[in-house]
């Protein structure tokens, strides 16, 4: 049997980035991750419905302010995540570089903050069911934006050495949506874990 | 350029690197997909064999040849490794073999993923298996409820070793599964619109997006047991405010959809080879699709049915006992489109069609009593008790594996390039098929007399010693017939038949190509346009392909969503030994864990190094 | 001996008669399919014509569809009638037992009226025939399952909640009952009976129970006594009346008067008695009780004694 060519896909571009699989592959890890924040927000209302007291009586629900300021520089960083991006549509090396470095640079002061604002929390760990899906809760978002500085780290370091353009902006692109993620899922942990005490 | 040295620069392109080093660094799909499914039928003759020893131990009262201590630990691990170690990841194994062949394309969308999920699989495995050797097994059954399997009451390593295991082993079940639908969604031959697409991989598709949204659940439960563990937390301790409930929802939220994950596949087999033995499309396409998609979504909501006797409200339970018993209709939507496939066409009763012969038996009973079990009243006597024991090895055996074992005999020839000896293969079915209903038959009347499971021994004037001894000789029986299969499957690899390109006459796009297939798959990228595209090629003298893709690097081609068209060129990535190093300091993380909390930490920096130089672009850097 | 399909009360009668119905129904499905299968690859042999879609889609609706639609429906709707006749407690109980899982057998204490515990037992648990018993299940420790297969189906015994449980035996007898929730080592050997009895027996058995241990007649006696008390037993079990108040293994106030010891793993004989002292590991592997090694004379002395712990 002949094998004629009915398509020709040499005229395809080989540098998609939103159509790439790989966007789809960082869509699913997203999923996959909502999945899990699902269920650790699902624990922590089930934990509240059967507890007698929540949180338990002579235990304040977790201090505002630092958490509140938390939101807000996750939130500016997924902003400059974006102008970085829009920099490299733009053919800006530089905006990538700077917008970038920027993010990671306020993420790193909400770990730093986060870190010694700990006590905050007005419980520790050991401290029953509810003390450990507050931390754990937290924890879990603390790894995540780790993550996502120190790959964003390396994302910088590619783009202050050039790699990067318009064409080649896969890895930015991915990274974003990832960052987005972790920055955006801030917004339900904080409003569970700071106004479902204060409210009910 | 003359065809041939288009295909030597093609060949050259695809290869894997020779070689003992060169094994660590392949990523080719075919490559992958194989070491999933023998690594996988090692781990089942492992855990069958745990299985056998179980029945010796059970074949009559007060037999002391295993304690309880060793008998706890054996089934835990016979039912943690049939689940976690060889259903899945068989079924994985075989998607991820055939799907890229059977859609057309020349790889997974993320090969290097691939290879990564691979070895996280085989360390947890080999690790989760040698602990039983040191005696150190976990011995908490394998849905591990709290507390017993808390620090107060099991404070060995077993259990640390299941929760680390079992959460780094998903993470392979997780990889996996997203690889899976964007290698469906997105590389599918053009013209292979979603309707088209081999029931096959309609089953793969979703048996992924059920592990994407199931497998998150027993990650979060086995995670805050390890925090309860090591780090002296009180998730599931009672007299601390801890539910230990809790973990039983979360279990069976993963643990119900994951009976189903290892069973979907099997149905998309049988959908697959059954038109093949009939020579004529399977009937009602949509019905199976549908059927499909509708068992996929209903398992979300059975996951009570396994908490019936836990003291929930009865109102409550009800919906989902309702639920339960609702899923039979896709169930029997699936096995009615079969027999009017079957019905009056002339089907050659090779192998494969007798282990499907022997699901339809098989299945039918073991989903019956899946029926009556769902009924609350009833399974308040029957749970817990050898009546569910035989109920899942019904459903099990038959809808998992007898359809798994007619995929082995059908497709081994497009692998191996050889036939598999069809005189051994009825031997084995006859062995498997009266093996299964002795062994697990007399089971029902054992749950209705009372008999528990997880029991070590028991009295003799319980009276169940005859029927257990009846089980014990069906499980010789049951395991010769796997031996048969398994010596079939090596005698033939060196002397069987030549199986040439399409040797039952399939229509589906695995057989278009060389048997075994090159390391590119296919040639050309086919270019389809009905269900059945080696069918529609018969007798013509040519077939539509894709040309424009280039030989001396790896490309794929990316179509659309819905309709297959053609969109963009994804470069894959080279062989490395990448996602070995990360796989390997990755459970090195895990497994430190259980020495101190800090490895936690060792692991996630050693990971993420590793995750750069994988990632990091070479240079030259790609300009085209 | 301890059988769902025996039953010896209402709730387990409807059960089984559930049982045989889905039973039946599934035997006729079964065989339905592989007539229907047989029939199918009989035809295509005889060169038969393959369906045409109009009776084959009346199959699959039919099979497919209606038929497990209409099952789906009787089951359900008659499970839930028969669920809620289990689970209601609109009827006072003639007999209040809290039952607590230990690992591994059961603690056994009934409640007077007024809600306050008169008599603690283990592993028996008594029960007038024909009154409804109202059984409370606790664990302190891991979750067993409470099951008599005979009179009622399986529930939980979960820490941190209370599952109530109603036993309304019909007729009289004994009945063995086991855990069903696997709880660690000696799972299999965590077993117990319920004796059903008429209501004077069990009026005059309760009234037994509630007094204090017996006080030993002979020397032998009291000196099993004294082997008892200064020995390490007092740590571990309870013998009202005495100065023996252990709590982790089960109350022996009138041991000799229950049927099986080690949670009807063995019968209650002075033979068993004392192998189960001397070493209960061979016995039941693992069980929570050490073995005590006693000179002879304090062994013979011990089981005296405590077989008139009637
Ligand atoms: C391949 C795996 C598989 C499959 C397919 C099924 C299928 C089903 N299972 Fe099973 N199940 C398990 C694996 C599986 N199960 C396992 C492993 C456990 C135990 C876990 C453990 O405790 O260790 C379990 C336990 C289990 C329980 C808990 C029992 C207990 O612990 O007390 C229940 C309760 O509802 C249940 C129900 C069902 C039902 C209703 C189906 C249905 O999907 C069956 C539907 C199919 C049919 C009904 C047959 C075909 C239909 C027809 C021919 C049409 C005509 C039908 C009618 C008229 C009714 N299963
Ligand atoms: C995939 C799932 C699966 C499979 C296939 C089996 C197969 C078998 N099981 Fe399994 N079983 C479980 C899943 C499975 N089981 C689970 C989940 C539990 C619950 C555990 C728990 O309570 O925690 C359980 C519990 C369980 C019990 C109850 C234990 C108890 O409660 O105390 C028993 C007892 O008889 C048993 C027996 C067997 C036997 C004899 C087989 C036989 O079929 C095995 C025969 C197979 C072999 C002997 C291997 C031969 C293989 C080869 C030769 C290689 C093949 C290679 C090729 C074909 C290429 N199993
Ligand atoms: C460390 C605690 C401990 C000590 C010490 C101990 N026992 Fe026990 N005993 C138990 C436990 C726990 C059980 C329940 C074992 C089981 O059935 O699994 C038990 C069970 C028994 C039973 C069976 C009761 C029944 O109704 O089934 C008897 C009789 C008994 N012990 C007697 C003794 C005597 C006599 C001594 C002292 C020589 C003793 N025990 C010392 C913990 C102890
Ligand atoms: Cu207690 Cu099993
Ligand atoms: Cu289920």
């Amino acid at each position: 049997m002949r094998d004629v060519p009915v398509i020709d896909a040499s005229g395809l571009t080989r540098f998609a980035h939103r159509r790439h699989p790989l966007w789809w592959g960082i869509i699913g890890l997203v999923t996959i991750e909502m999945s899990v924040t699902a269920n650790l927000i699902a624990s922590y209302f089930y934990l509240a419905a059967r507890a007698p007291a929540w949180p338990p009586q002579g235990v304040a629900p977790p201090d505002l302010l630092w958490a509140s300021i938390n939101v807000v520089l996750l939130l500016c960083s997924a902003f400059t995540m974006w102008w970085a991006g829009w920099g490299i549509n733009r053919h800006s090396q530089s905006i990538l570089t700077l917008g970038t470095g920027l993010s990671v640079l306020l993420a790193s002061v909400v770990l730093v903050l986060r870190w010694i604002n700990f006590t905050d929390l007005n419980v520790q760990w050991n401290d029953g069911a509810y003390g450990a899906i507050v931390w754990a809760i937290t924890g879990f978002h603390f790894i995540h934006v780790a993550s996502a500085i120190v790959g964003t780290a390396v994302v910088t370091l590619l783009s202050w050495r050039g790699y990067f353009t318009k064409q080649r902006q896969l890895g930015v692109v991915v990274d974003t949506l990832y960052w987005y993620f972790v920055a955006g899922i801030w917004i339900p942990f904080y409003l569970v874990l700071y106004w479902t005490p204060r409210l009910v | 350029m003359p065809p041939d040295a288009s295909r030597d620069i093609l060949y050259e392109t695809w290869q894997s690197p020779p070689g003992f080093l060169g094994w660590f660094t392949h990523v080719n799909q075919r490559m992958i997909g194989k070491r999933f499914i023998i690594t996988a039928f090692a781990f089942f003759l492992m855990a069958g064999v745990l299985g056998i020893l179980m029945r010796v131990q059970l074949s009559f009262p007060q037999n002391d040849f295993l304690g309880p201590d060793l008998y706890n630990q054996i089934f835990t691990v016979h039912g943690t490794a049939m689940m976690f170690l060889f259903a899945i990841p068989v079924m994985e194994g075989f998607a991820i073999y055939l799907v890229p062949l059977m859609i057309g394309t020349r790889d997974m969308a993320f090969p290097r993923l691939n290879a990564f999920g691979y070895y996280v699989y085989l360390i947890g495995g080999v690790t989760f298996f040698a602990s039983l050797l040191f005696g150190v097994a976990p011995d908490t059954g394998w849905f591990n409820y709290v507390p017993l399997a808390g620090k107060e009451y099991s404070p060995g390593l077993g259990v640390g070793i299941w929760t680390t295991m079992i959460t780094f082993i998903e993470v392979s079940a997780l990889t996996a599964a997203v690889e899976l639908i964007v290698t469906i969604l997105k590389l599918r031959a053009p013209g292979m619109a979603l309707n088209r697409m081999p029931l096959f991989v309609w089953a793969a598709l979703i048996m992924a997006f059920m592990i994407v949204f199931a497998m998150p659940s027993v990650i979060v439960s086995s995670s805050l047991l390890i925090l309860d563990r090591v780090l002296d937390t009180h998730f599931f301790v009672a007299s601390a405010g801890g539910e230990p409930l809790l973990w039983q929802h979360l279990f069976w939220f993963f643990g119900h959809p994951e009976v189903y994950i290892i069973f979907l596949p099997a149905l998309g087999m049988i959908s697959t080879i059954i038109p093949t033995f009939t020579q004529r499309p399977v009937f009602g396409y949509t019905a199976l699709v549908l059927s499909l998609v509708a068992t996929g979504f209903i398992s979300f909501g059975l996951w009570v049915h396994h908490m019936f006797t836990t003291g929930l409200p009865h109102l409550g339970m009800s919906f989902f006992m309702a639920a339960s018993t609702l899923i039979a209709i896709p169930s029997g939507v699936q096995i009615f489109c079969w027999i009017a496939s079957l019905w009056g066409a002339k089907v050659s009763l090779k192998t494969p069609m007798l282990f499907i012969v022997g699901f339809f038996a098989v299945f039918v009973m073991g989903g019956l009593t899946g029926v009556m079990v769902a009924s609350i009243p009833f399974d308040l006597q029957v749970h817990d008790t050898y009546f569910v024991v035989a109920h899942f090895h019904y459903v099990i055996i038959g809808g998992s594996v007898f359809p798994l074992i007619a995929g082995l005999y059908y497709w081994y020839p497009k692998v191996m390039g050889r036939m598999m000896s069809e005189r051994l293969g009825w031997v084995s079915f006859w062995l498997i098929f009266l093996g299964v209903n002795i062994t697990f038959f007399p089971m029902h009347e054992l749950g209705l007399d009372g008999m528990p499971r997880r029991v070590y021994t028991y009295l003799s004037e319980m009276g169940w010693g005859p029927m257990n001894m009846v089980a014990t000789a069906g499980a010789a029986l049951l395991s010769a017939g796997f031996f048969v299969t398994l010596a079939n499957a090596l005698w033939s690899m060196k002397h069987g038949a030549p199986a040439g390109d399409n040797p039952w006459g399939a229509a589906t796009l695995e057989w278009a190509t060389t048997s075994p297939p090159q390391p590119y798959n296919h040639r050309n990228i086919p270019v389809v346009h009905s269900r059945t595209p080696v069918w529609d090629w018969r007798g013509r003298d040519e077939r539509p392909v894709v040309g424009g893709l280039r030989e001396d690097r790896r490309e794929l081609l990316v179509t659309s969503v819905l309709d297959a068209e053609p969109m963009v060129v994804q470069v894959a990535p080279k062989p490395t030994p990448w996602p070995f190093v990360s796989a390997v300091v990755a459970s090195l993380g895990f497994i430190g864990i259980l020495i101190h909390p800090i490895f936690f930490v060792i692991g996630f920096f050693l990971v993420f190094f590793t995750y750069v130089g994988w990632f990091w672009p070479r240079r030259p850097w790609r300009e085209d | 001996m301890q059988s769902a399909l025996d039953p010896a009360s209402t709730d387990a009668a409807r059960i089984a008669e559930l049982w045989w119905w889905m039973l039946a129904v599934s035997t006729a499905v079964v065989v339905a399919v592989l007539a229907l299968l047989a029939v199918a690859l009989w035809r295509g042999r005889r060169g038969g014509q393959p369906t045409s879609p109009r009776p084959a889609w009346s199959m699959v609706l039919v099979g497919g569809v209606a038929a497990p639609l209409v099952a789906s429906v009787a089951v359900v709707v008659h499970s839930i009638q028969i669920g809620h006749a289990i689970v209601a407690a609109p009827r006072e109980p003639a007999v209040t037992v809290d039952v607590i899982g230990r690992r591994w057998w059961w603690e056994v204490r009934y409640q007077d009226d007024g809600g306050r515990t008169i008599a603690t037992t283990a592993n028996e648990i008594h029960l007038p025939v024909g009154r409804p018993a109202l059984l409370r299940l606790h664990s302190d420790n891991v979750i067993h399952s409470f099951w008599v297969p005979n009179l009622q189906g399986k529930a939980d015994m979960v820490p941190g909640q209370v599952n109530d449980l109603w036993l309304e035996p019909r007729q009289t007898g004994i009945f063995r009952g086991q855990c069903a929730e696997f709880c660690g080592t000696q799972h299999a050997f965590m077993a117990f009976v319920v004796v059903v009895e008429p209501e004077d027996d069990f009026r005059a058995w309760l009234r037994r129970e509630a007094a204090p241990a017996a006080s030993p007649e002979s020397p032998l006696e009291a000196r099993g006594r004294d082997v008892f008390l200064a020995g390490s037993c007092r740590a571990c079990h309870t013998i009202r009346g005495t100065t023996a108040t252990g709590r982790t293994g089960p109350d022996l106030t009138h041991l000799a008067s229950r049927r099986t010891l080690a949670a009807a793993t063995i019968p209650n004989t002075v033979g068993h008695l004392g192998g189960w002292i001397a070493d209960p590991q061979s016995v039941k592997p693992g069980a929570l009780m050490p073995p005590t090694p006693l000179p002879p004379e304090d062994l013979r002395a011990l089981l005296a004694y405590l077989r008139t712990l009637r």
